[in-house]
């Protein structure tokens, strides 16, 4: 298998970082999310959590921008984490990657699958109570709040709107079919994509070593 | 009437878009540069020869531009062209002198001559970022230290973050003690006709009382948080190698930058002025850059000139139609013309004003009022000029967004994983920032009054 990027963006509750998981299980690549952190926070001897709780945020507060060097804490941590996911893809490393712009950070990269993955509101709380606990009404409104800082950290650092199906190579309901059923659809659809860029590659190569 | 309101509420519109930073700063500016002439000289003022004043174009093409005898006030209102000009050809030969490896090689030699020992690195590296930024812009000089200093910190195995904030703030500081250190200070000094060696004598003493007191009081609160005992690591097995790999360019750079001090030194001896300076450092870092000429030119902040020339022209909207000199009374009776009170509102006025808001349009706002204060209230204006340079340049330490090094060291710093928060940052700095302002209030007191 040639490298295989899939990036998977989602709702809260939609059971996207699940199916994440489910993806990075079945073509046996690693997953990155918050962990991509973590590398980072150990190598330079920090605690991780001094980086986790300014990711996936746009920037707060008062900032100034000079000579396009932020003092927005979250504006750095958001270039940590693309300069990851950047040096990753670079590296030819096939990878699975939750969130963090990365449909926009790679866009363009021939490797990459980019999925959205939605939900409807009713299955995403009742999927919210069951996960954390918590009754309906505080489940909708954690769902309310992080949905409303992804699309606000989502769209202040990418050319396409969160959620917009123009921004993305599959846009899919997880709760059409559930999160497991959802996520077998999507690895036939990738093993799909892989086969034909396998064929394509192939035939491009023996195209070449013919003209030469 | 209609001109002063006006004038007023492009310039507040300006600092809005500016403090919101959603656009860049240049654009800002222009836009509102091109409010003012269109809206104040124009529909309002319908006066032609205050937008040619705010221009001051004709003033390039005197020979007191370049070379003046005398000291004397070089252009007190308007486009400060001098400024503009020395600030091109100081990032030109910036860019030779980064380009050529010497930053790297002088941050790299200190730390090998500092035996490779946490705490003595950050006790050089703070009077490094002081000495460098007396000259040299303090972007640059963070820049590079900052760069060094997480280099040096993961191969040492110690916590660059307090380090990087005494560099900050020490670079703030040194930019306070000559004309060219920070853009402030070149406003004050090519607006009110002083010099280089004038600058030196004055903020440059009180800096040097501060930078002394600043230096043990960071010692002391952080160096026991630089380095785990258990982390120390052998400074013989160190290898961090400090290499030029073009000598000649080095070495080049390194002249055009003895020479550009000393020509700023010797300024008001020599009669050159800064825009003089200014060209003529530009011009032979180009010629000597051969090939590398059009590199040079085109990495200039060329965002930063157009960015002065709207500010320039949005207060020169504010000087014309009077507005600056109502603020001048109006703090001349608040003073009840009492020389300490007024000092003591221009420093801390200043340095909170500069906490939060760019201190460059900010002082190139008060400019024209201590000049109104001082013909009104007779307090002499040269020392309401250091106060006003002092409460700028060190007050824009006190938060992550005050000054443009404080931005850069920060940036750079969680580029590389290393998070500085507004609370970290301002419950390092805030204190060091107080101890500094109230030093050099007491200098000033005693020496001027």
């Amino acid at each position: 298998m040639g490298q295989l990027i899939i990036s998977v963006s989602r709702e809260y509750g939609s059971g996207g970082h699940e199916i994440a998981t489910i993806l990075s299980e079945k073509f046996n690549i690693p997953l990155y999310d918050r962990n991509m952190l973590d590398q980072m926070a150990a190598r330079n001897g920090i605690e991780a959590e001094s980086l986790h709780q300014h990711e996936e945020m746009k920037r707060r507060g008062l900032v100034r921008t000079v000579r396009g060097h932020s003092s927005s804490v979250q504006d750095s941590v958001a270039q940590l984490q693309f300069n990851f996911i950047r040096e990753k893809a670079a590296s030819g490393e096939s990878f699975v990657v939750v969130g963090r712009c990365s449909e926009n950070v790679l866009r363009g990269n021939p490797a990459l699958v980019s999925i959205f993955v939605r939900g409807d509101e009713e299955e995403k709380t009742q999927r919210i109570c069951r996960l954390y606990k918590l009754n309906r009404l505080e489940a909708k409104a954690k769902m309310f709040r992080h949905d409303k800082k992804r699309k606000a950290y989502h769209n202040y650092y990418s050319t396409m709107k969160w959620g917009d199906s123009r921004g993305y190579d599959i846009c899919i309901n997880s709760s059409l079919l559930g999160v497991q059923a959802t996520a077998e659809v999507l690895c036939d659809m990738v093993s799909q994509f892989v086969e034909t860029r396998k064929a394509a590659e192939a035939e491009e190569a023996a195209t070449e070593k013919k003209s030469s | 009437m209609l001109a002063q309101i006006l004038a007023l509420v492009v310039f507040v519109t300006m600092f809005a878009f500016i403090v919101w930073d959603r656009f860049p700063k240049h654009y800002v500016t222009l836009a509102c540069g091109a409010c003012t002439s269109i809206f104040v000289f124009g529909f309002a003022m319908k006066d032609a020869k205050a937008f040619i004043n705010t221009m001051a174009v004709k003033g390039i093409f005197t020979k007191e531009f370049w070379y003046s005898a005398g000291e004397h006030a070089e252009q007190t209102s308007g486009i400060n062209w001098a400024t503009i000009i020395f600030l091109w050809g100081m990032m030109i030969m910036v860019e030779g002198m980064a380009e050529a490896g010497f930053f790297d090689w002088l941050c790299l030699k200190i730390a090998k001559l500092a035996n490779y020992e946490p705490v003595k690195i950050f006790v050089s590296f703070m009077i490094l970022s002081s000495v460098l930024a007396m000259f040299i812009d303090s972007i640059t000089v963070i820049l590079f230290l900052a760069a060094v200093t997480i280099r040096l910190g993961r191969t040492l195995k110690f916590n660059p973050v307090p380090v990087i904030m005494a560099e900050i703030f020490c670079a703030n500081l040194g930019g306070s003690a000559t004309m060219c250190g920070d853009p402030p200070n070149i406003i004050i000094g090519t607006s009110l006709g002083y010099s280089f060696a004038d600058f030196v004598m004055n903020t440059g003493a009180i800096g040097a009382v501060s930078l002394v007191i600043i230096i043990i009081y960071f010692y002391f609160t952080m160096r026991n948080r630089l380095q785990d005992p258990g982390d120390r690591v052998d400074p013989s097995t160190i290898d961090v190698e400090v290499k030029i790999d073009n000598m000649k360019e080095f070495l080049t750079s390194t002249i055009i930058f003895g020479v550009a001090v000393a020509l700023l030194v010797t300024h008001a001896i020599t009669g050159l002025t800064v825009a003089f300076i200014g060209v003529f450092i530009a011009a032979i870092t180009l010629i000597t850059a051969g090939r590398k000429a059009p590199m040079l030119l085109k990495r200039v902040d060329y965002e930063t000139l157009l960015f002065f020339i709207g500010l320039f022209i949005v207060v020169g909207g504010l000087e014309e139609t009077g507005v600056l000199v109502v603020i001048a009374d109006f703090i001349a009776k608040v003073s009840g013309g009492n020389a300490y009170v007024m000092i003591a509102i221009i420093l801390w006025v200043s340095a909170i004003a500069s906490a939060f808001i760019d201190n460059i349009p900010f002082s190139a706002t008060m400019i024209p009022v201590i000049n109104a204060l001082a013909q009104a209230t007779g307090v002499d204006l040269a020392t309401m000029a250091w106060t006003l340079a002092i409460g700028t340049d060190i007050g824009g330490s006190m938060t992550p967004i005050g000054a443009s090094a404080n931005v850069v060291g920060i940036s750079t710093a969680g580029k590389e994983g290393y998070p500085i928060s507004w609370a970290t940052y301002c419950k390092e700095l805030v204190p060091g920032t107080l101890i500094v302002l109230a030093i050099s209030m007491i200098n000033i007191y005693v020496r001027y009054l």
